[in-house]
């Protein structure tokens, strides 16, 4: 099951096309749109408002959780693909083994639930 | 020859990333450095033969970790641009601590060129072999690990969690 | 391994506890599940079993650990009982402290080095959280967020050494790691030797010996008071318990490489805990860093590296640990009373409350190493362990400093009985702390008297 290094080939044309496709529209939309550029052009619209500020304020907890909590569920989905592909290899106490695992983190999942640490009040 | 290629090229861009996100002023920039080092070690991971592991390297650190780097970022509030001053003595005491510690790195990798590593499964890295070491030899350690996910659930939701008086 | 699923167990059930709202009978359940585990373990005595491909090895060292630590951690709830009264987080405080024990009792038995990376990491993590548990009190935040960035750190340390020794070994078992230096011995390559120093830093700041003990003052200040005594006792003596364990088996035969820095460690150790003790205003500060400087102690352990080490080393931890509770008991009912750490706090409490002052008393002079207590013996078969393999200049130095010792032990006892404070109105105690306080009392002298028979164990 040694893999060749072709068999990425796929992998890396998603890649330029990926890069490309980003590069490419950058550049097209720069080459084709008329370039007039004057005060009242890049002036907020008469319906907008002024922005005001700064974008980077310090803004709530409440979406760090939110994020710390997918990362952990994430990496926990994670130990599932291994799993997965030898599932009828480890049989029975395979599935025993995840099942705790997953009991645990589903126990973890209803701790959060009761604190009500994901209620955005 | 190819591969010989491409390990320097990865090594490069990982050093080269990994020496930016120390330098760079703008902590914006380093978590984008940060991601490029981790996607080159990705690449490291590849070159390997450990699909797996670079596929989740890429989600889960590039993808979610870097996340919440951005998030602490934004939290910190770094509009101004004030780093406390630190004493010169510090960063000589600094300097030196990890100087010594980059000679013993260096050479100790040196001294073992010619060292004869144990060799393992070349395969050991795809997906269908890392499960079944994961769940038969290292099985403890994965239901402990599941103890671990929930220290730091608990954990999250005790510091992150406004308290209800 | 039962004793493990039994806390795991326990964990879990204080969890439920908060979804199914029983939270109010969780504590006494915990109680009697921490004597469960102890007698759990205590079954498995001289039975030496294997278990998981060699994951964990609960010899006889890793029973009485196990032991010891379930026992403290029984003296430790008493101890905070009133204190998760107030607080209005107790399920989380309880899950996490038993999560920690879990990672504790890994730790002593652990015969993997993937294992002893997921008992430091288990139980650290709690602890950081529990460092910061006072979230509107910016010490305690300062002391959670210091102790997280060096913790991670030390940690990097840790793994980058365990990684180098897999690299040259093939493997994370101790026992095959010793097997391959015995067989390669002439020829191992310097990658192996630098691992194991890379591991021994991280050990050694998870002990806080100097100069890596820059962290305990601050974090032990800021941390809720019980949360102190959790870290100076329970984590203390699983993090030397798997320091010890490490070197003992599997890099026992290459002293030659580590010796000399342990050795350097040690004295830095003593001298920076011992002397930096001595002008501290704040009690809580100063029993950090007397905590240091018993790290200091217990290397003399690790550089003796003989068959007295690992009975010597369990009964010093068994002494600190109890004088430890004793004197964090004390300390919290008088923070109670007077919102006052400072030593002025205990004057006169030889006639506000005698009873106190005497079990104060009795802690400082077990710590300080008077005669009759434990902490003597415990002292006096390290010394003799190290004797045995010729160490004499770092038994003459840890000698002195203990002299040193004695001066800041003996500041607390003259507050209680030769100065009168302020405040002159008698102290109460509770039951349970009352009950606490004469066991732990009982134990410092039973030890003592039958110090014999601790040090056989092992």
């Amino acid at each position: 099951m040694q893999s060749n290094l072709y068999d990425y080939l796929p992998i890396l044309l998603m890649f330029i096309v990926a890069g490309g496709f980003v590069g490419g529209t950058m550049f097209v939309t720069h080459k084709l749109g008329p370039q007039i550029k004057s005060k009242i052009k890049l002036d907020t619209f008469e319906c907008g408002i002024e922005s005001q500020g700064n974008a980077r304020i310090p803004f709530s907890i409440k979406y760090f959780l939110v994020a710390i909590l997918f990362v952990l569920f994430d990496v926990e989905v994670i130990f599932m693909y291994p799993w997965a592909v030898n599932f009828k290899e480890l049989g029975l106490f395979g599935f025993i083994e995840m099942l705790t695992f997953m009991g645990f983190l589903l126990l973890g999942f209803f701790y959060i639930l009761k604190k009500g640490a994901l209620k955005w009040e | 020859m190819m591969i010989k290629y491409i390990f320097y090229f990865l090594a490069f861009v990982s050093v080269f990333s990994a020496l930016m996100v120390v330098v760079s002023k703008n902590p914006v920039h380093c978590v984008l450095y940060l991601i490029m080092c981790f996607f080159s070690i990705a690449g490291h991971y590849v070159l390997l033969n450990a699909q797996f592991l670079a596929a989740v390297h890429v989600i889960v650190y590039a993808g979610a970790i870097m996340v919440l780097f951005l998030f602490v970022i934004m939290l910190l509030n770094l509009n101004t641009q004030s780093e406390p001053h630190k004493s010169t003595w510090l960063k000589f005491a600094a300097a030196i601590t990890s100087g010594l510690l980059l000679v013993i790195l260096v050479g100790t990798l040196k001294g073992s060129e010619t060292m004869v590593m144990p060799v393992g499964n070349p395969n050991a890295g795809l997906i269908k072999n890392l499960g079944n070491t994961l769940f038969k030899d290292f099985l403890l350690p994965f239901e402990v690990s599941s103890i671990l996910f929930l220290v730091a659930m608990v954990g999250a939701v005790m510091l992150g969690k406004k308290e209800i008086k | 391994m039962k004793s493990l699923i039994l806390l795991s167990g326990l964990g879990v059930l204080t969890l439920l506890s908060e979804i199914f709202n029983f939270k109010r009978k969780i504590f006494p359940v915990v109680l009697l599940g921490l004597l469960g585990t102890i007698v759990l373990s205590a079954m498995y005595w001289n039975t030496n079993k294997h278990y998981f491909n060699d994951m964990m090895f609960f010899d006889n060292y890793a029973v009485a650990f196990t032991c010891l630590i379930s026992f403290i951690a029984f003296a430790w709830f008493l101890l905070s009982q009133n204190y998760f009264n107030e607080e209005t987080n107790l399920t989380d405080h309880f899950a996490l402290i038993l999560f920690a024990l879990v990672g504790a009792v890994i730790m002593v038995s652990y015969q993997n080095m993937s294992m002893l990376f997921l008992g430091i990491e288990t139980l650290s993590l709690s602890l950081y959280v529990l460092a910061g548990s006072r979230k509107n009190d910016l010490h305690s935040n300062e002391a959670a967020l210091k102790y997280f960035l060096m913790g991670a750190f030390a940690t990097g340390f840790l793994l980058f050494g365990i990684a180098l020794i897999y690299g040259v070994t093939g493997s994370f078992n101790l026992q095959t790691i010793a097997n391959y230096i015995t067989l390669n011995s002439g020829n191992i390559p310097a990658l192996f030797y630098t691992g194991v120093l890379l591991m021994m830093v991280g050990m050694a700041f998870k002990i806080s010996a100097a100069p890596f003990h820059f962290w305990a003052p601050d974090v032990y200040q800021g941390s809720p008071l019980v949360i102190t005594a959790f870290m100076a006792t329970i984590v203390k003596t699983a993090a030397f318990a798997a320091f010890f364990r490490l070197f003992f088996t599997c890099f026992s035969t290459i002293e030659s490489v580590w010796g000399n820095i342990i050795f350097v460690m040690a004295i830095l150790t003593l001298a920076v805990g011992n002397i930096t003790a001595t002008y501290q205003e704040s009690v809580k500060r100063m029993l950090a860093y007397s905590s240091i400087a018993h790290a200091g102690y217990m290397l003399l352990a690790i550089l003796a590296m003989n068959k007295f080490s690992a009975g010597s080393i369990l009964f010093y931890t068994a002494a600190y640990s109890v004088a430890s509770i004793t004197a964090f008991t004390v300390l919290s009912i008088i923070i109670n009373k007077s919102n006052n750490e400072a030593i002025d706090a205990f004057n006169g409490l030889g006639k506000r409350n005698p009873f106190l002052a005497f079990a104060m008393t009795v802690a400082m002079l077990s710590l300080a190493g008077i005669p009759p207590m434990a902490g003597f013996f415990g002292k006096y078969y390290l010394f003799n362990a190290a004797l045995q393999s010729g160490q004499t200049t770092i038994v003459l130095v840890a000698v002195l400093a203990s002299l040193v010792g004695v001066y800041y032990y003996f500041k607390a006892i003259i507050a209680m009985y030769f100065k009168s404070g302020s405040d002159s109105s008698p102290v109460e105690v509770s039951f349970i702390h009352k009950l606490l306080l004469v066991l732990t009392l009982v134990l410092i002298f039973a030890m003592g008297l039958m110090s014999d028979f601790v040090i056989r164990l092992l």
